[in-house]
């Protein structure tokens, strides 16, 4: 078995007001592993999401990123986020910024790299998806897919130890899908480790190696890919028949 | 256009502009020089040309009587009954070079270069020789009928009274040049190596006066002691030396203005003539006259008539302004203004014409115009990075829990309890001294005039003593308060947040033209940002950078008051433009390692800043209106300018007019210039423009 990369403890989240968002989630992302989390709305995915690079404060439980815990007022949570990528629902590109610049701002300013070596760092990466053409182009110029991708080489280029995505493809129209999907599918085939909150069941099914089924705050059904043809818990069979309906 | 323009390219280049445009700018241009009015205005001089008949060196010349007399190089004595137009030769008895005239007292008395003095007592007499002390001397003057005081090298100095020659023995060495007596007692003698001497009994005996600083080695050549608190000299190097003390004290050298507060003319000078208190004409070689109405602050250099070339010697003056000036090759001066520049061709305007009252306008108008482009400059850049500052303070979430949220808790309570002793004492400090005040009631709204360190304590002790209040009973927990039926969490107060709010809601609740007056009057910040300068960096002087910048102290409490003023306003904008970027922005930026303050410089200001050009542009043209208000503070902008034109032409509707079209002038440049930086600026995607 590979090493553990990020192991989750009883995560807990209470919202300001008193929304129990995540009530204790516990998982271990292995090396060179893609997991999917999958539920529906308001089930908790995105919260265990950020509260992973701690754009959400967890209420209680321990995170630790390759054996160190990472939820505590000691640790350097900037050092922490450049070593986890994240992609977003809405790309969040800098709009002010060329897709070249946007790349290389984390590599410059938060790695300390000079002009130079930023930038031929990210042509390697914009290369592996596939927009070597689009450096000098600005975010407002480019398709919703092509987006996505420069947000994935902007995760990439940190040379992360797992990248986190946030249903990176809710955003796009159906037919520039595709092209996001099979970035991120040779992410998973090269072994980069991906944690992948997505409502793309099929995706889950072919690129994830477990899957993680979250209701209500709780894991309600956890195994490996294979539990979305056979799902054990009824909640789950619920759940998949329901987006089986809308596809 | 892909090509990367630097500085002000990015927003103007002549170069981008089409053709079209670039023809019309370069028409106007040449109409606007073409069709102003050319000025048939021209300055002459005040000296006419004597004709003297003669061409010897002219040395000295006297008024005696309703006459003028002048003399020269081989005992040539001239004289004039006309004020000095026209003359004619008187013979003479003796052919050795006359050097300096007297006349005082009905009498008449002049020295030659062999140290013979001849003297005339009466208009009709002969002169008579009165013998020949000595040789070397330099200049006689009278002081009596039938005495008088020579001085001459190495400190010589004669006295002649009751028909006797008498050395006074000084102990001088130093050579004399000149000597001028105020009466039969008082006198001044000058000489080299800055000697100024006096005597106060008619030449028996002389002290030394102390030379100025900066002249203790000028070779003093003219002095004139014009009466008991007006006495002048002047050095050959140009320098003017001058005394309003009795007894011709405390010398010093006048700092003349329109040389640029320099203490010299630039100028090599040979004698002086006082004419009145504070009126001297000065004269020199290469054809140098000089006139001061002033005591010498401001002189004005003489035009000289054409066809003279000369070096001059001496003046004689009947009175204030009629007189004579004497030079080598014969040339003879006269003049009946004292040889003020003439203005020819000036006439009193008539402020009823309207070219006529632009003419006079139109230099004070761009005076204004400058002067109102350089506040709002300096106060547009100053507006703005107060704004940035404050909509950053007002956006960043730096809240109490977080300041100590991840501290030992014990370490949290002893700060807390230190907050406690120091609020407190703060807090008391500053109470007792209200009582003092004699306030009484609703007066102590006025406290913070009245004591305002005190003030200042009684503030921060309180919010030091709640702040350690709260420090102190830190559990961990952060959680909320309840008093009575509200519910407060002080954790979550931001106090930065506080500073920004406290600042903006104080200036945008109190009038602009009230904190003019209050800056510059009551703190005097001007003046104290002066001083500071320059008791760090030395005396600012009166021209170069730092005197354009901060020569003025009206102009820095101004562009103070407007930066501060609009940095309230603009923050409020910026403010707004940092909230309309999106949060995922904000995310994105940490999410790959950026801290905030990172993330607020590199990703969310250059794109807020972008949002908020047109708002910002509004409150830019707000800060040139509101520069006008600077007049109240003396500072020469528009607006004041407009106020002084109406003082002198009383053309109240065009000179309003004018102002306002100048506003509007600076206003409008600015408009354009930002509409073309947000043109330049514009990013693809970044908010709804329109198009483009």
């Amino acid at each position: 078995m590979p090493e553990v990369v990020l192991s989750i403890r009883d995560l807990e989240k209470t919202y300001p007001g008193g929304v129990q968002a995540v009530r204790g989630v516990s998982f271990d992302v292995h090396q060179g592993e893609s997991v999917a989390i999958i539920g529906s709305s308001g089930s908790g995915k995105s919260t265990v999401l950020r509260c992973i690079n701690r754009l959400i404060e967890p209420t209680g439980g321990v995170i630790e990123l390759v054996g160190t815990q990472i939820n505590t007022p000691k640790a350097n949570v900037n050092e922490i986020r450049s070593r986890i990528g994240m992609v977003f629902q809405s790309f969040e590109l800098f709009a002010h910024l060329k897709v070249l610049e946007n790349v290389t701002l984390g590599l410059r300013h938060v790695r300390g790299m000079s002009k130079s070596e930023a930038d031929k760092v990210a042509m390697e990466v914009l290369e592996r998806v596939d927009l070597l053409e689009r450096v000098d182009a600005y975010p407002g110029n480019l398709s919703g897919g092509q987006k996505q991708r420069v947000a994935i080489a902007r995760a990439l280029a940190m040379k992360p130890e797992v990248i986190l995505f946030d249903e990176p493809t809710s955003a796009l129209d159906p037919e520039l899908i595709g092209s996001v999907l099979k970035t991120i599918r040779g992410l998973a085939d090269e072994g980069m480790t991906m944690i992948i909150v997505t409502h793309e069941i099929n995706f889950a099914r072919d690129v994830a190696d477990r899957i993680v089924y979250l209701d209500h705050g709780l894991v309600a059904e956890e195994g490996p890919s294979s539990i979305i043809n056979n799902p054990k818990t009824e909640r789950m069979q619920r759940f998949l028949a329901s987006m089986n309906e809308e596809h | 256009m892909n090509s990367r323009r630097v500085g002000v390219e990015r927003i103007f280049s002549w170069s981008a502009l089409e053709e079209k445009t670039r023809v019309g700018i370069l028409v106007s241009v040449f109409l606007l020089v073409a069709i102003s009015p050319a000025i048939g205005q021209s300055t002459e001089s005040g000296w006419d040309i004597a004709e003297s008949s003669v061409d010897s060196d002219l040395n000295a010349a006297a008024v005696y009587g309703n006459e003028i007399w002048a003399f020269g190089d081989g005992g040539l004595m001239l004289s004039s009954s006309d004020e000095g137009m026209t003359w004619s030769t008187v013979s003479s008895t003796t052919t050795a070079n006359f050097i300096s005239a007297d006349s005082a007292y009905e009498s008449m008395a002049v020295l030659d270069s062999t140290g013979s003095v001849l003297i005339k007592q009466g208009q009709d007499a002969d002169w008579v020789n009165i013998g020949t002390p000595s040789e070397g001397m330099t200049d006689l003057v009278l002081i009596g009928e039938e005495s008088l005081i020579l001085v001459g090298d190495e400190g010589a100095i004669w006295k002649y009274s009751a028909s006797n020659w008498l050395k006074i023995e000084t102990q001088f060495t130093q050579n004399l040049n000149d000597v001028s007596f105020l009466d039969e007692n008082n006198g001044i003698a000058c000489g080299e190596d800055g000697t100024i001497l006096f005597t106060d009994n008619g030449g028996t005996s002389w002290d030394s006066r102390e030379s100025p600083l900066g002249a203790t080695s000028s070779n003093l050549v003219s002095v004139s002691y014009y009466s008991r608190v007006r006495m002048f000299a002047v050095s050959s190097n140009g320098e003017i030396l001058a005394s309003i003390s009795e007894g011709a004290q405390n010398w010093y050298l006048v700092e003349i203005e329109s040389e640029g507060y320099s203490t010299s003319l630039n100028m090599t000078l040979t004698s002086i003539e006082v004419v009145s208190g504070s009126k001297i004409l000065f004269s020199g070689p290469d054809n140098y006259l000089g006139f001061s109405k002033d005591g010498g602050n401001k002189v004005e250099h003489n035009l000289i008539p054409e066809g003279v070339d000369t070096s001059f010697n001496d003046h004689a003056m009947i009175n204030a302004f009629k007189g004579i000036v004497v030079g080598d090759k014969g040339v003879i001066l006269f003049t009946d203004n004292s040889g003020e520049n003439d203005q020819v061709g000036y006439e009193i305007p008539d402020y009823n014409n309207f070219g006529e009252f632009v003419e006079y306008a139109d230099d004070m108008m761009l005076d204004g115009f400058k002067a109102t482009v350089k506040i709002v400059g300096f106060g547009i850049i100053f507006g703005f990075l107060i704004g940035v500052i404050l909509a950053m303070l007002k956006t960043a979430p730096t809240n109490l829990k977080g300041l100590v949220e991840g501290r030992p808790n014990v370490i949290i309570r002893i700060i807390g309890g230190g907050l406690i002793v120091i609020g407190i004492n703060l807090f008391w400090n500053g109470l007792s001294g209200f009582s003092e005040l004699g306030l009484d009631g609703i007066e102590y709204i006025f406290t913070p005039v009245g004591d305002s360190r005190g003030f200042a304590k009684f503030g921060l002790g309180i919010a030091f003593t709640l702040l350690g209040l709260l420090f102190l009973s830190n559990n961990g927990k952060f959680s909320k308060m309840k008093i009575g039926r509200l519910t407060l969490n002080p954790w979550k107060i931001r106090p930065l947040n506080w500073i920004a709010t406290l600042y903006t809601d104080f200036f945008r609740n109190t009038p602009l033209i009230v904190q003019f007056m209050f800056i510059h009057f009551g703190l005097s910040l001007g003046m104290e940002i002066q001083d500071a300068y320059e008791s760090s960096f030395g005396a600012i002087g009166t021209d170069g950078f730092d005197y354009w910048l901060l020569g003025e102290s009206a102009f820095i409490s101004a562009i103070f008051t407007l930066g501060l003023n609009s940095g309230a306003y603009q923050c409020e904008t910026i403010r707004g433009a940092i909230a309309a970027i999106p949060s995922g922005q904000m995310e994105a930026g940490r999410s790959i390692g950026l801290t905030y303050m990172g993330t607020m410089k590199l990703v969310i200001m250059p794109q807020a800043i972008r949002i908020c050009i047109p708002p910002i542009g509004n409150e830019m043209v707000n800060l040139v209106l509101n520069s006008s208000l600077a007049m109240v503070i003396g500072y020469a902008e528009l607006s004041r300018q407009g106020r002084l034109i109406i003082a002198w032409t009383f053309q109240i509707f065009w000179a309003w007019g004018l102002v306002m079209i100048s506003y509007f002038v600076v206003t409008w440049t600015l408009a354009l210039l930002l509409r073309r930086l947000e043109e330049k600026t514009k990013i693809p995607g970044l908010g709804i423009t329109g198009g483009g």
